[in-house]
């Protein structure tokens, strides 16, 4: 791909696949005695798919070498490779998605304008649907590479999707103005943790609260889940420590307090005013900060490592921010905490500068390409947003780019990319599903529906050269 | 639009059949099994089995539009390579189906079960019956089996070499082509069992006896349309009657009684080509048609005196955006249970009939 008008960011040329020829045309280490015998190979592509044939072919005609030239079996075979065709796993979510695809375009079509919010709503919830359907039949499928890798890409598709569906859909809805109880929603679906198989297994290996209490793991299991804001299951380990006589009497007491605090920590509610909510917040978080004076004042006396781990869940509760840094592991953790104990009303447009303030404190060299991904949409990057899903794959940016056009987003878009973004990756994901032979409506849809000139004219020249294998087929293309 | 169950099955159906009982006349097999074929770039005959609804729990019939269900529509029991598209499935007896391939093929497969409840498909034999003057294969178009219960009952294949061409299931290799147009048979049907009708991409139907094959006995055409036939279905007991599906998404009607003025009305039940048509077996009073536009439709047509009765229902599903290219009505249950396939790469179905139609 052409590098993008702007700087800040290289968009990587598409990796380059290499087809071994199994069996091969020589044998190997001998590819110049080959060649010197008048050899070389030729190739066509095929106008529609993406395959290619190749055989071997002599450099110049048989009849004017001098000398005979011994025609072995490998010079009479012909080559067909596929590359960068769309396997035949993804041919149910294929059709699922475009069946919603089709769908949004009809409503469009209907309203005249921008699709309603709540239409987009039942239609992004649709493709999530989909995508964790693939996910499930993946994971009942054979183990294999191939199977993992599309498990991993279908996981992550699902992760940028519902982040981008909290941030520009659901949270423009006027269902909810506060973005923190959704994005808390959607970082432990997408990124469950702690995992709980380890609070079994702690549970499990504790028959009683002192053992529980001495357990190595379990403050710092506690303190995750403080992170995460599982503060139900954050009381529930408390009173189970709490009991325990090997703590001290402030540890067990504070332990006590903590867990009832827990449990008060203030939901909000459709039917109640974020001025109402606040107050209760205040009065909930100055509860804890003076519990974090008094555990504070006697640490200071006295070392006790119960005392001081049960400080750190109290200090990730009232929004420290460096026992929250300190805790987290990503910085989709540290985003969440921040944003649960520190701004719990917080609305989609504080993301960036919150954001901004958490990336800081990590690496982005060691960022995956979903971190860049999803680091670019809570910043609002939109171009770089769109760019890094079509790493992820094309399904994504392409649908991703159709959500934004109906959302009314996309035109930060088009004034960083030279070409239409939308028209360039509908059209490059109906390209991919031409590939399959199958697929080959669903791909004519894609450039119907993308609705643009170049489209057209480029399902014009495909249709032409679609092969007509019945007379069925060719009454389906005509039409 | 009443929805369609759908159950993804990653290939493109282009054929679908219900296979008779194996227990005999009666069908008290707790069990249904159908053969379904597929094309492009999985060329397969599948077999699959379903709960027969006569022995399971009413469902309550409610829109669903969700593609996943609790439990599979149908289950694959068995599958077998095919060569070439298939086009057409007939299913003659429990244990044989015959098929119409894009190679101009015609195949007999046999259907076998074991003790231990496993099952098999393998093919038997093939003829080519369907091909162009300079020899390259012509596709086959469709299938249908003698409407007698003899054991030598012949199969009747179309093609678009324009040539119909017969054999006894059971002998292949004595096959006989005949040809009889210039264009496209798109169809074809028993409507007694010495009688063949055809239906033409020009838009003609027409009849032959079958001991004087290469004479036409009679030929319709609608003057006042242009249609062009896909497909044609005899009436299960009305030999006069048949019934076409065209281009333009109309079912035609035809009373055939008098050759030389045949009477016909269309019903114009889609908005794309007609794939298919069938009288429903237990009711003939109603026709099933499923078409390129995504959906299935069936009309109620009764005798001019009751015009009142008419209607149509939509069958659709959310998840199904493409060509339903084939169906079939089970003639062995009480519960009307209609199965169908589409370029969606999903298995269709409806198990519960309504007793409502839209008034026509």
């Amino acid at each position: 791909m052409a590098r993008l008008g702007t700087d800040k960011f290289v968009v990587e040329r598409e990796k380059e696949v290499a087809t071994r020829l199994s069996p091969g045309v020589f044998p190997t280490g001998r590819q110049s005695e080959w060649s010197a015998q008048n050899r070389t190979l030729t190739h066509s592509v095929h106008p529609l798919t993406s395959s290619v044939a190749l055989c071997v072919a002599g450099k110049q005609p048989r009849e004017q070498l001098k000398t005979e030239i011994r025609v072995y079996e490998q010079d009479q075979r012909i080559y067909v490779c596929g590359f960068g065709t769309t396997p035949d796993e993804r041919l149910s979510f294929i059709n699922d998605t475009h069946a919603v695809f089709s769908a949004i375009q009809s409503i469009m079509d209907a309203r005249e304008t921008h699709v309603g919010a709540d239409a987009l709503l039942r239609m992004s919830a649709l493709y999530r649907e989909a995508m964790l359907r693939q996910v499930r039949v993946l994971q009942d499928a054979r183990d294999s590479e191939f199977v993992r890798s599309e498990s991993d890409v279908f996981q992550a598709m699902h992760a940028v999707w519902h982040l981008l569906e909290i941030v520009y859909v659901t949270t423009n809805s006027g269902l909810s103005a506060s973005v923190v109880p959704y994005y808390m929603e959607w970082l432990n679906f997408n990124f469950p943790a702690p995992a709980a198989a380890d609070g079994e297994r702690i549970i499990g290996s504790s028959p009683d609260s002192n053992a529980l209490a001495q357990n190595p793991d379990v403050w710092p299991y506690v303190q995750k889940l403080a992170l995460r804001g599982h503060v139900t299951t954050v009381a529930n380990m408390l009173e189970r420590i709490a009991p325990a006589q090997v703590l001290s009497a402030a540890a067990s007491r504070w332990a006590r307090e903590l867990a009832q605090t827990a449990r008060d920590m203030p939901l909000a509610s459709s039917d109640e005013t974020s001025g109402s909510f606040n107050a209760r917040w205040r009065r909930w978080n100055s509860g804890l900060q003076s519990m974090a004076t008094n555990i504070g004042s006697m640490l200071d006396k006295a070392d006790d490592d119960a005392l001081s781990a049960l400080a750190m869940v109290v200090d990730v509760m009232r929004g420290d921010a460096d026992s929250i840094s300190r805790v987290g592991d990503t910085w989709q953790d540290v985003l969440g905490a921040v944003l649960l104990y520190s701004e719990p009303t917080a609305q989609t447009e504080r993301l960036p500068a919150l954001a901004q303030l958490v990336l800081e404190q990590f690496e982005s060299d060691d960022f995956t390409l979903v971190d860049r991904t999803l680091a670019a949409l809570v910043r609002h990057e939109l171009p770089e947003f769109l760019v890094y899903c079509n790493q992820i794959d094309a399904w994504l940016s392409a649908h991703v780019s159709d959500l934004m056009q109906h959302i009314g987003i996309l035109d930060s878009c088009r004034r960083v990319f030279k070409v239409e973004p939308r028209e360039h990756y509908l059209v490059f994901l109906g390209e991919r599903y031409l590939t399959h032979e199958g697929l080959w409506r669903v791909a004519m849809d894609y450039f119907g529906l993308c609705r643009t000139r170049v489209s057209q004219n480029i399902m014009g020249e495909y249709i032409v050269r679609m092969p007509l294998e019945s007379d069925r087929k060719a009454q389906q293309v005509l039409r | 639009m009443n929805s369609l169950q759908v159950q993804p099955v990653a290939r493109k159906i282009t054929g679908i059949r219900w296979l008779p009982p194996r227990a005999g006349n009666a069908y008290t097999d707790t069990d249904l099994y159908f053969v379904s074929g597929s094309s492009a770039k999985h060329k397969e005959l599948v077999l699959w089995t379903t709960a027969n609804p006569d022995f399971q729990p009413t469902d309550d019939d409610k829109d669903n539009d969700d593609a996943e269900s609790s439990s599979p529509l149908a289950t694959l029991v068995a599958k077998v390579k095919h060569d070439g598209d298939v086009h057409d499935i007939a299913a003659p007896a429990s244990d044989i189906v015959a098929t119409a391939s894009s190679f101009g093929m015609i195949s007999i497969y046999n259907i076998g079960h074991t003790d231990n409840g496993d099952s098999s498909l393998s093919l038997r034999e093939a003829v080519t019956a369907h091909k162009f003057a300079n020899g390259e294969p012509a596709v086959a178009t469709s299938l249908s089996v003698q409407p007698t219960n003899s054991a030598d009952a012949e199969i009747a294949s179309c093609g678009e070499d324009g040539r119909i061409s017969y054999a006894p299931i059971l002998r292949l290799d004595a096959l006989q082509r005949h040809e009889v147009d210039s264009t496209v048979i798109t169809g074809v049907c028993w409507p007694m069992p010495t009688q063949l009708a055809i239906a033409t991409r020009a838009g003609q139907v027409k009849l032959f006896d079958r001991r004087a094959p290469a004479e036409v006995q009679a030929v319709f055409v609608d003057p006042s349309n242009t249609y062009e036939f896909e497909c044609i279905a005899a009436h299960p007991s009305q030999s006069f009657r048949l019934a076409t599906g065209t281009d333009t998404g109309a079912v035609l009607l035809w009373d055939i009684r008098n050759p030389k003025k045949p009477t016909m009305e269309a019903f114009n039940v889609h908005e794309s080509n007609v794939w298919s048509v069938g009288f429903h077996p237990s009711d003939a009073a109603k026709i099933v048609s499923c078409s390129e536009d995504a959906s299935l439709a069936v009309t109620q047509w009764v005798s001019d005196s009751d015009r009142q009765s008419r209607g149509v229902r939509h069958l659709s599903g959310f998840f199904n955006t493409l060509s339903v290219n084939c169906f079939d009505v089970c003639p062995f249950t009480r519960t009307s249970i209609i199965i169908a396939g589409s370029d969606s790469g999903n298995l269709l179905m409806e198990k519960t009939a309504a007793s409502d139609f839209a008034i026509y």
